[in-house]
C-alpha cells in the first residue's frame, strides 16, 4: 500500500474537488466542511508518507505502469515530503481561515470557490512530486489558472490585478514550455533522472543554453523573481483575504520547488555552460531579489502590499541559500523556504483579520487596532521577530544556515545581501510598529468586535509553528540534510 | 439569452442534422481505440450538436434542456476519469494502470481495452459541458448564475 502514497496524495483534494460540484448541488454549506475533512485526511497521510520515506527510502511512482522514459515519473523523495506537509497543514489553515472571511457576495458560487481551492492544492501537491518535465508544466498551469480566478473571484481592482497575473503567468507559462520543448528537442527525453543523464553530453549545444533560459524565465515569472516580480503584490492584495494565504504561502514557493529540482536534479548545478557558473548567476539574482524586494516593502502604503513585497524579498533570500553549491546553505535555504511559507500565511491572515475585523487596510490605520486587540499586536510580534529573523523563530536558524553555507563558499556577496536584507525587515517592521504605538493618533471609540474561533485558532497555530520550527530548527535541519540533498551536492 | 431561430429550413435541417451529428460523435469517441479519434474530439462533437439545438431551437426550447442540465456536470467526466484510476489502484496497481481493473472474467487485453473507453468517455464529457458551458455563458450570463443558484 505504500507505494501508492504520492498518488494517494494527489488525489485526495482532486477527488474532493471534482466531485464538489456534484455533491454540493443541492446543499452549498457542505463545500466547508469536505474540503476541511480532505485536507485533515491529506495533512495525515502526508505526515504518514514523510516517515514512510525517512525509514523506507524515496517513493518511485510511475503512472499507468508505463516504464520510466516513457510514463511519467513521481518521486516522493525527503525534500518533496516535507514540503508536502507544510502544504497540506497551511491549506487546512487556510481553508479553517476562510470559513468567515471568504467573500459573502459568492453565494451559490462559494462550491465553486473550494473546489479552486482544492484544484489548486491538488495541482501544488503534483509540482512538488513531479519528475517530468511537461508534467510539472501541466500543474504549473493548473495551478496558475486556479490561482488567476481565486484572485479574481472578488471583482473590482482584484479583476485588474487577476487579468494582469493571467498575461504574465501565461507569458511564464509559454516560455517554460518553449524551454521544455528545446530541451526535448535536443535530448528526446522528458524525464528529469533521464535528462540529467544526458545533458553532460549536450553542453555544446545551443538549444540546450536556449531552453534552459526560457525555463529559468519561465519559472522566474512564476515565483516573482525579482525583474519579473510586477503581477505578485497587486494580486495578492487585492485578492479576497481568505485566499491571499494560501497563494502567498503556496504557490511561489512550490514555483521555487520546481526551479530547484530543475536546477539540482536536472541540471547539475555547479556545471560552467558557456563560461557562465550558474551557481553565481542564482546567488546575485537572489541578492538583487532579497535587496530590492525589502526597499520596495519599506516604501509601501498598504499593509498586504508591504507582506506581499516582503515575500519576494525572502524568495531572494532562499535563492541566495541555495546557490552557495554546498550542504548547509541547501539545508539552510530549504528549512527558510519552509519558515517563509509559514510566515507568510501568518503575515496574511493578520492582514485578514485586521481587515475583515477591524477595517485596516493601510499602515497609518493600524493605530486604531493597539487598544482593541492587542493579542492580535501579540501574534504580528512574533511574526515580526520572525520576518526580521531573531532567535528563538526559525527565521533566524534558517538565515544563519544561509548565511554559514555562503562563508563555507566564500561568497561574501551573498552575506552581506542576507544582512542587508534583515536589515531593511526591520526597517519596515519598525515602521509597522511606530504606526501601531504612535501617540496622538486620536483614540478611535473602542468597540468590542468579535473575533471568530477560526481565525483566532490560524493564528495561534501559525505563529506557534514560527516558534517551533525555531525550537527544533536542529532535527529538521538535520533530515533535510540525511533525506532532501540532491543527488550531486 | 439565445432565441429560436426563424428561419424554417434551419429549423427542419437542424431537426435531421443534430441527431446525426450526435451519433457521429458517439462514433468518434469509440472508434479512438482503433483509429484516428477518441474522448476529446468525440467530446466536442457531442458539445456542438447541443450548441446546434440551443442556437437553432433557442435557450428555453425542450430540445435545449438537456443542454442546460448537462451544466451541472462540471465534474462529472472528471469523476469518471479519476474513478476508473481509482479503481485500478484498488485492484492493486498504480493509478490508471487497467490491468489492474478488477473485472471478472475479462483477459488483461480486454481489460486494458475497456478501461480506456471508460477514460475517454469521462474526457468526452468534460469537454462537451466545457464547449456547452462556454457557450452559454458567452451568450447570457445571468442564466449561468440562476442555473447555479438552482
Amino acid at each position: 500500500m505504500s507505494h501508492q502514497l504520492p498518488a494517494i496524495i494527489f488525489l485526495l483534494p482532486l477527488f474532493a474537488a471534482i466531485s464538489m460540484p456534484v455533491v454540493c448541488l443541492k446543499n452549498r454549506h457542505w463545500s466547508h466542511p469536505i474540503s476541511v475533512g480532505t485536507l485533515v485526511v491529506m495533512v495525515l497521510v502526508s505526515i504518514i508518507n514523510l516517515y514512510n520515506v525517512i525509514h523506507h527510502g524515496e517513493i518511485r511512482y510511475v503512472f499507468s505502469g508505463w516504464s520510466v522514459p516513457l510514463g511519467i515519473e513521481w518521486v516522493a523523495d525527503g525534500l518533496a515530503s516535507v514540503i508536502l506537509v507544510l502544504l497540506s497543514a497551511l491549506a487546512l489553515l487556510g481553508v479553517v481561515f476562510s470559513r468567515t472571511t471568504s467573500p459573502k457576495a459568492l453565494g451559490g458560487r462559494i462550491v465553486h470557490y473550494y473546489t479552486l481551492v482544492l484544484l489548486l492544492i491538488s495541482a501544488l501537491t503534483g509540482i512538488a512530486f513531479a519528475r517530468d518535465l511537461f508534467n510539472l508544466f501541466v500543474f504549473l498551469e493548473v495551478a496558475a489558472i486556479s490561482s488567476y480566478a481565486l484572485i479574481g473571484v472578488a471583482g473590482g481592482r482584484a479583476l485588474f490585478a487577476a487579468f494582469r497575473y493571467l498575461v504574465l503567468g501565461t507569458l511564464g507559462a509559454s516560455l517554460y514550455l518553449l524551454g521544455v520543448s528545446y530541451l526535448y528537442a535536443v535530448s528526446g527525453t522528458l524525464n528529469m533522472s533521464d535528462l540529467a543523464e544526458r545533458l553532460p553530453l549536450l553542453l555544446h549545444s545551443k538549444a540546450l543554453v536556449g531552453g534552459l533560459l526560457f525555463m529559468f524565465i519561465g519559472l522566474g515569472i512564476k515565483m516573482a523573481l525579482v525583474p519579473f516580480h510586477a503581477w505578485m503584490p497587486e494580486a495578492y492584495t487585492y485578492a479576497p483575504d481568505s485566499v491571499s494565504p494560501i497563494l502567498a504561502s503556496l504557490v511561489t514557493k512550490v514555483a521555487l520547488l520546481a526551479w530547484i529540482r530543475i536546477m539540482y536534479w536536472v541540471l547539475n548545478a555547479t556545471i560552467i555552460i558557456n563560461e557562465i557558473p550558474i551557481l553565481v548567476m542564482v546567488a546575485v539574482l537572489g541578492a538583487l531579489a532579497a535587496v530590492i524586494g525589502a526597499t520596495l516593502a519599506l516604501a509601501q502604503r498598504e499593509i498586504k502590499m508591504m507582506f506581499a513585497y516582503g515575500g519576494i524579498s525572502h524568495i531572494g533570500i532562499i535563492l541566495i541559500g541555495i546557490s552557495q553549491g554546498n550542504q548547509t546553505g541547501f539545508a539552510g535555504g530549504v528549512f527558510y523556504l519552509l519558515n517563509d511559507a509559514v510566515m507568510q500565511a501568518a503575515l496574511f491572515f493578520l492582514a485578514g483579520v485586521a481587515y475583515c475585523q477591524f477595517g485596516v487596510r493601510t499602515v497609518d490605520d493600524l493605530g486604531r487596532i493597539g487598544k482593541q486587540a492587542p493579542w492580535l499586536i501579540g501574534f504580528l510580534v512574533v511574526v515580526a521577530l520572525g520576518m526580521i529573523g531573531l532567535p528563538p523563530t526559525g527565521g533566524f536558524f534558517g538565515k544563519w544556515y544561509i548565511i554559514l553555507g555562503a562563508l563555507e563558499a566564500g561568497n561574501y556577496v551573498s552575506v552581506a545581501a542576507v544582512v542587508v536584507s534583515t536589515l531593511l525587515t526591520l526597517a519596515y517592521f519598525v515602521r509597522l510598529f511606530e504606526a501601531i504605538f504612535r501617540r496622538g493618533t486620536t483614540p478611535m471609540e473602542v468597540q468590542v468586535v468579535e473575533i471568530p474561533v477560526s481565525s483566532k485558532l490560524t493564528l495561534g497555530i501559525t505563529s506557534a509553528a514560527i516558534i517551533i520550527l525555531g525550537l527544533f530548527s536542529a532535527p529538521i535541519i538535520q533530515l533535510l540534510l540525511d533525506q532532501a540533498m540532491p543527488p550531486r551536492l | 439569452m439565445i432565441r429560436p431561430h426563424d428561419s424554417i429550413i434551419v429549423q427542419t435541417l437542424g431537426r435531421f442534422l443534430i441527431p446525426v451529428v450526435q451519433i457521429f460523435g458517439l462514433y468518434v469517441l469509440f472508434f479512438g481505440q482503433y483509429g484516428p479519434g477518441g474522448g476529446f474530439v468525440g467530446g466536442v462533437i457531442l458539445g456542438t450538436g447541443m450548441i446546434l439545438s440551443v442556437l437553432i431551437f433557442g435557450h428555453d426550447a425542450s430540445r435545449s434542456q438537456i443542454a442546460k442540465k448537462i451544466l451541472h456536470g462540471d465534474g462529472v467526466g472528471m469523476l469518471i476519469y479519476a474513478g476508473v484510476g481509482g479503481l485500478c489502484m484498488i485492484g492493486g496497481g498504480e493509478f490508471l494502470n487497467y490491468a489492474n481493473l478488477e473485472i471478472p472474467g475479462l483477459e488483461t487485453a480486454s481489460r486494458r481495452s475497456l478501461g480506456i473507453v471508460l477514460t475517454q468517455i469521462g474526457v468526452a464529457v468534460d469537454v462537451a459541458v466545457t464547449a456547452v458551458s462556454i457557450v452559454f455563458s458567452l451568450s447570457a450570463e445571468e442564466i449561468i448564475e440562476d442555473s447555479i443558484n438552482g
